[in-house]
C-alpha cells in the first residue's frame, strides 16, 4: 500500500514550558483536500511550522511520502515536494512578481550554473519564462515587471500561492489564504486552488472560513488548545459534538472568535 | 606594590567608560539602537565646557565663564544635543517591510549625526587638543604608598551614583516601569498605555545627562580636551558594554572596569601601542564566544538593529 | 586632462569599487562596519609585494583582491553567526584588530607606513571600477543576485524556499572583502604610500553610508552614492570658505583658527544622511526608481508565448 503524501505521528511542541501542540497524529492522502481548522490559538501555524520545519518538534515524526524528515533541514523539505505559503503575506517586497516566483524555483535550480547564469541580461533564460508562464496560467501576467510592494492585497495573496506553486510541490501548505478577502475574492480563490489540485497537487489549508473550507476541502483536522479533536469528512465536521463545544463552550472566555466560529460554521 | 598602583589607576580610568559604557546599554537594552552618537556628546561637552570657560557664550553673550558654571552649560547643550538625535531617529521611523535595511535607519542615522557634531566643532574650535582651565591646585594624594587623584576619585563616585540611581529609576519609578515595557515589547507597551512618544525622549535625556557628565568629569581629572577625545572613550565603552552583555548596566559596569583593566595591564606589558588589538581582540573574542557577554540576556539587539 | 582631475577620477573609481565591496554583504543584509580593515588588508598586501619584492602593479592587485577575500571567506564563517547590532560591532571590530595589528607590524612599517613603489595613473582604476559595476550589474542578473535581495528582504522565507542562507551571506562577504581588498591595493599604487591612518573607523563609516544612500535594491545605488558622495565637496570648493568663516564667527571662534578642509564635506555628508533616513530611507535609486525609466514590457506578451 502506498504510504499517506503526509503522516504526522504523535507530535508535541512546546515553548517555554507551555505546550502548544499535544501529541497530534494524522495523514494526509496524496490528491487529497484536506483542512486544518480550530479556534484562534488553537496550534495551527505552528503545526505548519513544525511541518515546514521552522520550527522542530520536541516528540512524534513527521514523514512525507514515507520518510522521516524530522532531521532534514527546513530548506531542504521544499526539495522533497512541498511549499507553503504564509498567513501574513510575506513576499519579497522589492522584487518584481516574476522574480518573486523564480525564487520560489529556487530548490530546483540551485545548482552553481543556475545561480550564475542570468535571468534576464542577455534575453529571458528558461527560468524567467516558465515563471512568466505560469503566472500567465494563473490569470496574473498583468504585472510580472511591478514591484511587489506596490500591488493590491488580493493580488498578492494570490501571487503567494504561485511562488509556492513554482516550486513544483507534491503537497501544498496554504496558511489561511482567504484570510482578508472579500467574498467575491474568496469564490475566485476557491476556483483557483481547486484548479490548482486537479493538475494532482495535494492541498492542506488553515483556514477561517466555513463556507471557503467546505467549497474547497474533503477532509477536516480540527485542532483545539493544540489536540485533534476531529478527523473526518468535511461535511459532518459541523455535527461533531467535540467540535461544537470547542467553538461554543469558549463563548464566556473569548466572546469573539466564538462569535466568529458560529458565524463561520453556520455559513456553511 | 605595582600590581596594586595599576588596579587603582584601572578603577579611575574605568570610571569614565563605565558612564559612557552605560549610556550606549541603556539605548540598545531599551530601544534596541546603538547609538553612535554617543561618544561624540562625551566629547561636545568637554569641548563646549572649554569653549565657554575659555570663550565665553556664543554671540559674545558674555565673557569667560567660571569653569564649573561651563561645564553644567555643556552637559545642558550634551542633553540638547542628544534630544535634537531623539527628534530625527525615532520620531520619523515607521517600519513598513521590516527588511534588513529598515532595522539599520537609526543606527545611519546616529552615524550622519556623529559626523555632523565632531565636525562643526572641528570647524568652529580647530582640531587641537585644548587646555581646559579646571581647578588649580595639584589635587593628588598619597595613600598606604599608592598614589590616587582626586578628580578621578570624584569621578568613580558620581559614575557609580549615577548608575545606582538609574537601576533605581528603572527599578521604582513609573517611567522606569515604562521603559522596561518598551524594552520588553514596544508594541505590547502600546497597547498598555505606555505612551511610546512622550517616553523615549526620556531615554534620550539620560544618554545627554550620562555623556555630558562623563564629558565634564573627564575635563576636569585629564586638564585637557580635544574634538577627538570621543573615539577612544567610544571605542572603550563599547568593548565595556559587550563584555558586560549587552543591555545589563551592572555589566557595562563591570565590563567598562574590566577593559580599563585590560588596557592599563597591555600598555604595562606589551606598550600603548597594543591597546587596539588588546580591547578590540577582547571584544571581537566575546561577541563570537559569549554574544550574551557576562550579563546580557541573549535577546535584545539580536535580529534587529 | 589635468593632474587636478586625473586626481579626483582616480578617488572615485575607488570609491565605486569599495562601495560595491560593502555594497555586496548590505545588499544581502549584512551591514558591514568594517570595510576600512579589508581595504587596509588588501592596500597592505598589494605596497608590501612592490615595496619588499617589486612585483609588478598586476600582480600585486590581483594578490591583494584573493588575501582580502580570502580573509573575508575565513572571517565570513565565525563573525556571520552574528545579526544586527552584533554583526555591526564584530566587522566594526574586526577592522579595529587588523588597524592594530598592522600599527604593531615592524615588517608592514608600524606607525610610519609603507612606499609603494610603483604609481598607477588614473587610468587603471577608472577601466577596473567599469570592470567592477559590469560584474556586479552581472551578478546581480543572476539568480545569485535574486537570491541576495530575497535574503535581504526575509531570511526565514528564503531559507524554505531552499536558499542556502549561510552559502550566500558568506560569498556576498568574501566576494565584497574581495572588492575592498581591490580598492585597497589601488589606494596603494595611486597614492604610493600607505599609512595605517588612512583606514580608520571614519573610512569604514562613510562608504556605508555611501552605499546606503545611494540605495542598495540595485547595482545603481553604490554607484550614484560613491560618485554623488566624491564630486559633491568638489562643487562645493568655492562656497565652502564664506560658510566656514559665518559658522567660525557664530560660536564666537577667533578668525584665525584654521578648520580641516574635510570638515564641511562631513558636515554635508551627515546633514544629507539624516534627512534621507527621514524622508528616504531606502536610499537615493529604488527598485521603483529603476522599473520606472525601463521601456514597458507589453501586458500581453507572456500571455501570448504561453498560448503559443
Amino acid at each position: 500500500m502506498m504510504p499517506p503524501l503526509l503522516a504526522l505521528q504523535g507530535v508535541s511542541k512546546s515553548f517555554g514550558g507551555l505546550e502548544v501542540i499535544t501529541d497530534v497524529a494524522f495523514n494526509v492522502e496524496a490528491g487529497g483536500r484536506t483542512a486544518l481548522i480550530g479556534p484562534n490559538g488553537a496550534g495551527k501555524t505552528t503545526l505548519f511550522n513544525l511541518i515546514s520545519g521552522v520550527y522542530r518538534q520536541d516528540k512524534g515524526s513527521i514523514a512525507l511520502s514515507g520518510e522521516d524528515i524530522s532531521d532534514i533541514a527546513s530548506r531542504r523539505r521544499i526539495g522533497l515536494g512541498m511549499a507553503r505559503s504564509f498567513q501574513n503575506i510575506r513576499l519579497m517586497p522589492h522584487l518584481s512578481v516574476t522574480e518573486n516566483i523564480m525564487l520560489g524555483q529556487q530548490a530546483r535550480a540551485g545548482s552553481l550554473a543556475d545561480m550564475l547564469t542570468p535571468l534576464s541580461l542577455f534575453g529571458r533564460t528558461k527560468w524567467r519564462r516558465e515563471a512568466e508562464e505560469l503566472l500567465g496560467r494563473m490569470g496574473l501576467d498583468t504585472y510580472p515587471g511591478e514591484v511587489v510592494a506596490t500591488l493590491p492585497y488580493g493580488i498578492r495573496k494570490k501571487i503567494e500561492v504561485v511562488r509556492a506553486l513554482a516550486a513544483s510541490p507534491k503537497l501544498l501548505l496554504l496558511d489561511e489564504p482567504a484570510a482578508g478577502l472579500n467574498p467575491t475574492e474568496t469564490a475566485a480563490l476557491s476556483d483557483f486552488l481547486a484548479e490548482i489540485a486537479e493538475t494532482g497537487v495535494t492541498l492542506l489549508v488553515v483556514e477561517h472560513d466555513m463556507g471557503f473550507v467546505r467549497s474547497l476541502c474533503d477532509h477536516a483536522v480540527v485542532l483545539n488548545f493544540g489536540r485533534k479533536i476531529y478527523d473526518g469528512p468535511t461535511g459532518s465536521v459541523q455535527e461533531d459534538p467535540d467540535v461544537l463545544e470547542a467553538y461554543l463552550g469558549r463563548r464566556n472566555r473569548n466572546e469573539d472568535a466564538a462569535a466568529s466560529a458560529r458565524e463561520g460554521i453556520h455559513a456553511a | 606594590m605595582l600590581i596594586a598602583q595599576q588596579l587603582v589607576n584601572s578603577l579611575m580610568l574605568g570610571s569614565v567608560y563605565v558612564t559612557v559604557a552605560v549610556a550606549f546599554t541603556l539605548t540598545i537594552g531599551i530601544l534596541n539602537f546603538l547609538n553612535f552618537t554617543i561618544p561624540t556628546l562625551f566629547m561636545l561637552a568637554g569641548m563646549m565646557g572649554w569653549a565657554f570657560a575659555e570663550r565665553g557664550l556664543p554671540f559674545g553673550l558674555s565673557g569667560p565663564l567660571p569653569w564649573p558654571l561651563a561645564l553644567a552649560l555643556a552637559i545642558v547643550v550634551a542633553i540638547v544635543a542628544s534630544l535634537v538625535v531623539e527628534r530625527f531617529t525615532f520620531r520619523y521611523l515607521k517600519a513598513r517591510y521590516g527588511d534588513a535595511t529598515e532595522h539599520a535607519i537609526p543606527l545611519v542615522s546616529s552615524l550622519g549625526f556623529l559626523l555632523i557634531f565632531e565636525n562643526l566643532v572641528r570647524i568652529a574650535y580647530g582640531t587641537d587638543a585644548q587646555r581646559f582651565p579646571g581647578p588649580e591646585a595639584d589635587l593628588s594624594v598619597e595613600i598606604g604608598g599608592l598614589f590616587v587623584r582626586l578628580p578621578q576619585v570624584v569621578s568613580l563616585v558620581v559614575a557609580l551614583a549615577i548608575v545606582l540611581a538609574l537601576t533605581i529609576l528603572l527599578r521604582r519609578s513609573n517611567i522606569g516601569r515604562g521603559l522596561r515595557a518598551i524594552a520588553e515589547n514596544p508594541d505590547a507597551a502600546t497597547i498598555l498605555g505606555v505612551d511610546v512618544h512622550r517616553i523615549v525622549p526620556v531615554v534620550f535625556v539620560l544618554t545627554g545627562v550620562l555623556c555630558g557628565l562623563a564629558g565634564a568629569l573627564f575635563a576636569i581629572s585629564y586638564g585637557e580636551v580635544s574634538p577627538t577625545m570621543g573615539d577612544d572613550i567610544g571605542t572603550k565603552a563599547i568593548a565595556g558594554m559587550v563584555v558586560g552583555g549587552l543591555g545589563s548596566i551592572w555589566g557595562a559596569v563591570l565590563g567598562g572596569l574590566i577593559v580599563a583593566l585590560t588596557e592599563t595591564m597591555t600598555i604595562n606589558y606589551f606598550g600603548a601601542d597594543t591597546v587596539q588589538v588588546a580591547v578590540w581582540g577582547l571584544l571581537l573574542l566575546v561577541l563570537l564566544l559569549r554574544p550574551q557577554g557576562l550579563f546580557g540576556h541573549n535577546a535584545i539587539g539580536k535580529g534587529k538593529l | 586632462m589635468g593632474g587636478y582631475w586625473s586626481g579626483i577620477l582616480a578617488i572615485l573609481a575607488i570609491n565605486v569599487i569599495f562601495a560595491y565591496g560593502i555594497f555586496l554583504p548590505v545588499a544581502t543584509g549584512q551591514l558591514n562596519l568594517g570595510g576600512a580593515g579589508f581595504q587596509a588588508v588588501g592596500a597592505y598586501a598589494a605596497a608590501y609585494m612592490s615595496y619588499t619584492y617589486d612585483w609588478p602593479v598586476a600582480l600585486t592587485l590581483i594578490l591583494a583582491m584573493v588575501v582580502t577575500g580570502g580573509i573575508g571567506f575565513a572571517v565570513a564563517f565565525p563573525i556571520l553567526r552574528l545579526r544586527g547590532v552584533y554583526l555591526v560591532l564584530g566587522t566594526f571590530a574586526f577592522a579595529e584588530v587588523v588597524a592594530g595589528l598592522i600599527l604593531n607590524s615592524e615588517t608592514l612599517g608600524g606607525a610610519i607606513g609603507l612606499p609603494v613603489p610603483a604609481f598607477v595613473d588614473y587610468e587603471v582604476p577608472v577601466v577596473l571600477a567599469a570592470l567592477v559595476t559590469l560584474f556586479v550589474f552581472y551578478l546581480m542578473a543572476t539568480r545569485f543576485g535574486l537570491v541576495m535581495r530575497a535574503v535581504h528582504d526575509d531570511e526565514v522565507v528564503s531559507d524554505l524556499m531552499g536558499v542556502s542562507l549561510r552559502g550566500v551571506k558568506v560569498a556576498a562577504f568574501a566576494v565584497g572583502a574581495g572588492l575592498c581588498g581591490l580598492a585597497g591595493g589601488l589606494y596603494a599604487h595611486t597614492f604610493t604610500y600607505v599609512e595605517i591612518q588612512a583606514f580608520n573607523a571614519l573610512v569604514s563609516i562613510n562608504v556605508l553610508l555611501f552605499v546606503l544612500l545611494g540605495g542598495t535594491q540595485t547595482a545603481f545605488g553604490p554607484l550614484i552614492g560613491a560618485a554623488f558622495f566624491t564630486l559633491l565637496p568638489e562643487a562645493l570648493r568655492v562656497l565652502l570658505p564664506q560658510l566656514q568663516a559665518s559658522v567660525a564667527s557664530l560660536f564666537g571662534a577667533a578668525g584665525d583658527m584654521r578648520a580641516p578642509d574635510d570638515s564641511w564635506r562631513f558636515v554635508i555628508l551627515g546633514c544629507v544622511t539624516v534627512l534621507m533616513m527621514v524622508f528616504r530611507p531606502e536610499g537615493l535609486v529604488t527598485r521603483t526608481l529603476v522599473e520606472r525609466f525601463k521601456p514597458r514590457r507589453r501586458s500581453g506578451l507572456a500571455a501570448a508565448e504561453a498560448s503559443a
